[in-house]
């Protein structure tokens, strides 16, 4: 029995699905999109379910990819039945799909969810009654608890052996508009609403979302957000993994090493230095990077963004930031990527999937890279400005951020175009559910184990050849004069920041041995954070945006490094 | 009166037209905005998004899509 889970965004779908399922999906990609589909084994009352997550949708038509690919789904009819899940709190919004999907004549079952919440807010529905009229068997559950499947299971065996298709009481039209009349008259015979004062959550909806007071608490999140997000990673790395890696893994690999004689294939596997960040050994760099460099703040990420996803969060900072983002050439879910990416590139960039446009997804490509440094290269700067007073590292800092601003109002102009604008339901807030989030923390991490590490050890392993056969040295001799003429920096300088994307904010510290003047340090924390991204977001941008885009954004940012950090060094040159 | 739902004030108001291609009122439709809809304005950010309750649920809409969507005022 093949089920597909269909609903608008935000009914509570991915919940239903883990209970159905018990949290043991995979998701895949829909072929020929960015789109990720959930599927999941489920059994009920003997019968071996296979359930289909399709992604949220408001209409059959819409035009969004979400949409489109749901829609997809749905017409091919390569399924047995459709679960259609209905949220409480809004059955009138959520009929239109409904009466959409009793026109495709699949069998199909409505599950009502958050009831619970809707009862709390005086919402009561008469579920018989919406059975009769719409012929569809009606279930109201409460996904988050579990509250309401016995009764599911109790009906399936005979609904799925009937397989009925649904037997409206009344003609369903074609047009949308027609649609909702109908759907207004179902709503007023079989909900009744009662005023309640508002409760608690609600009134926080209020204050989060009201300007004056929407803006100093975004702040106040994203800020404690990436508190968080530091603190969890550098414990990962600091406490755990780095220790790991050097006691346990190293020693192994030298004594590897040993057996084999000097000569090509030795350079080629553990390449001309052996130690992790130092040379580009497959073995010991191609692992450290990936596991233990960027998996842990990948990882504690998807922590903090998965929990506010879940309360409800994200899509009231994307009305704030909306004003601010189409000025840049996004709207406000653009920005979200952007934001994303001051924790840790990566994250960002897989992110960039819920930009609808290649121009959008260019803008924010490009925009992550020069507008921030990410989570350990502000560290990084922070300490090795540290014995200078504070306001130069602000001065870097900022910027760092000017020149960002700077590129993407140049960007906006010349890429054609016009960033699409803002529309979107802003759901209610939810407490998260533990076991959700798990769960998500669980796809999202394994989906960056298997997308992006395999693309970060071959890049590892490619440079490694590029180092043997003397390409680096000879791109660090190009770039050697550029640095002492240009941005007047020491030309040994130039070494360790074209080997600095392997691991910037290293290369910022490995700057210390030589004894740089407070200028010259300025100048190279800023050229270092702007000239490239780091390998691994290199590799998972080409990945995901493909050779063009990524070439596109890289000798932009390229380009725009070398320009600022010469007007850099100059503007210092007078003031300091 | 007739008024673009990004000058109007926050309140009760009713849509009376959209200035808009076929894909603009179906995305519309699709939340339940259309022409004759009844919903009601919460807020507006200055220059940004207008936020409308809409069948029971909260919706942001761009300034640009709020300039196009006509209403009247209830």
């Amino acid at each position: 029995m093949k089920i597909i889970l269909v609903g608008n965004p935000n009914v509570g779908k991915s919940v239903v699905f883990s209970y159905l399922t018990g949290y043991t999906a995979i998701s895949s990609n829909y072929p020929g999109t960015t789109v990720d589909i959930l599927k999941g084994k489920a059994n009920l009352c003997g019968y071996d379910c296979e359930v289909v997550d399709v992604p949220g949708c408001y209409n059959l038509e819409g035009e969004n990819i979400a949409e489109k690919v749901a829609g997809e789904i749905i017409k091919e009819k390569n399924y047995d039945f459709i679960f259609n899940v209905v949220d409480a709190n809004n059955i009138e919004r959520n009929l239109l799909l409904t009466l959409q999907l009793i026109k495709i004549g699949k069998p199909m079952i409505l599950l009502l969810t958050k009831t619970d919440i809707a009862k709390n807010k005086g919402i009561e529905i008469n579920y018989k009654m919406l059975e009769e009229i719409s012929g569809i068997k009606v279930f109201p559950v409460v996904a988050t608890a579990g509250i309401g499947f016995d009764h599911l299971e109790k009906e399936i065996k005979e609904i799925f052996e009937k397989s009925e298709i649904a037997n409206p009481k009344f003609e369903i039209p074609q047009d949308d508009i027609e649609k909702w009349k109908i759907i207004g008259e179902i709503t007023s015979k079989v909900q009744k609403i009662t005023h309640k004062h508002p409760s608690f959550l609600e009134k926080i909806e209020l204050i989060t979302t009201t300007p004056i007071t929407a803006i100093p608490f975004a702040l106040i999140v994203i800020a404690t957000s990436f508190g968080i997000i530091r603190f969890i990673g550098e414990s990962l790395i600091n406490y755990i993994l780095d220790p790991l890696f050097n006691s346990y893994y190293m020693p192994l690999i030298e004594k590897l090493a040993s057996h084999f004689q000097d000569g090509l294939f030795k350079q080629i596997i553990f390449s001309a230095n052996i130690a992790p960040l130092e040379g580009f050994s497959v073995l010991t760099t191609g692992l450290y990077v990936p596991f233990v460099v960027v998996l842990p703040y990948v990882f504690s990420f998807y922590i903090v963004l998965s929990l506010l996803e879940d309360i409800g969060y994200l899509p009231r900072l994307a009305v704030i930031l909306d004003r601010v983002s189409h000025k840049i050439g996004l709207h406000g879910y653009g920005s979200i990527p952007l934001i994303m990416g001051l924790g840790c590139k990566v994250p960002g960039i897989f992110s960039l999937r819920i930009l609808e446009s290649k121009r959008e997804k260019m803008i924010a490509a490009s925009l992550m890279f020069l507008i921030s440094p990410c989570m350990p290269q502000t560290a990084m700067i922070f300490s090795i400005l540290s014995k200078y007073p504070l306001i130069y590292t602000i001065i870097v800092l900022l910027y760092i951020f000017f020149v960002g601003i700077i590129a993407s109002f140049f960007l906006n102009k010349v890429i054609k175009g016009e960033a699409n604008d803002l529309f979107m339901e802003i759901p209610s807030y939810h407490k998260p559910v533990f076991k959700n989030l798990i769960f998500k923390l669980k796809i999202r991490t394994r989906e960056f184990l298997l997308d992006a590490i395999p693309f970060v050890i071959g890049g590892i392993f490619l440079i490694n050849l590029l180092d043997i056969f003397s390409v680096l040295n000879f791109i660090s001799k190009f770039f050697g004069p550029i640095f002492s003429k240009v941005f007047s920096l020491p030309v040994e300088t130039s070494t360790i920041v074209m080997l600095g994307f392997l691991k910037k904010d290293v290369a910022i510290t490995l700057l210390t041995p030589f004894n740089l003047s407070l200028k010259d340090l300025m100048v190279s924390c800023f050229f270092l954070v702007a000239y490239m991204p780091c390998l691994a977001s290199i590799f998972v941008l080409f990945r995901e945006l493909g050779k063009k885009i990524t070439f596109y954004v890289l000798g932009f940012n390229l380009l725009v490094a070398m320009i600022f950090t010469f007007l850099f060094s100059l503007i210092l040159e007078i003031f300091i | 009166m007739e008024i673009s739902l990004s000058k109007a004030t926050e309140g009760k108001f009713k849509v009376s037209k959209i200035n808009g291609g076929e894909n603009l009122l179906k995305k519309l439709s699709s939340l339940g905005i259309y022409e004759g809809t009844e919903a009601e304005k919460i807020l507006s950010y200055h220059h940004g998004p207008v936020v409308i309750k809409v069948l029971n649920s909260q919706v942001a809409i761009g300034r640009g899509m709020a300039e196009k969507i006509i209403v009247k005022k209830l």
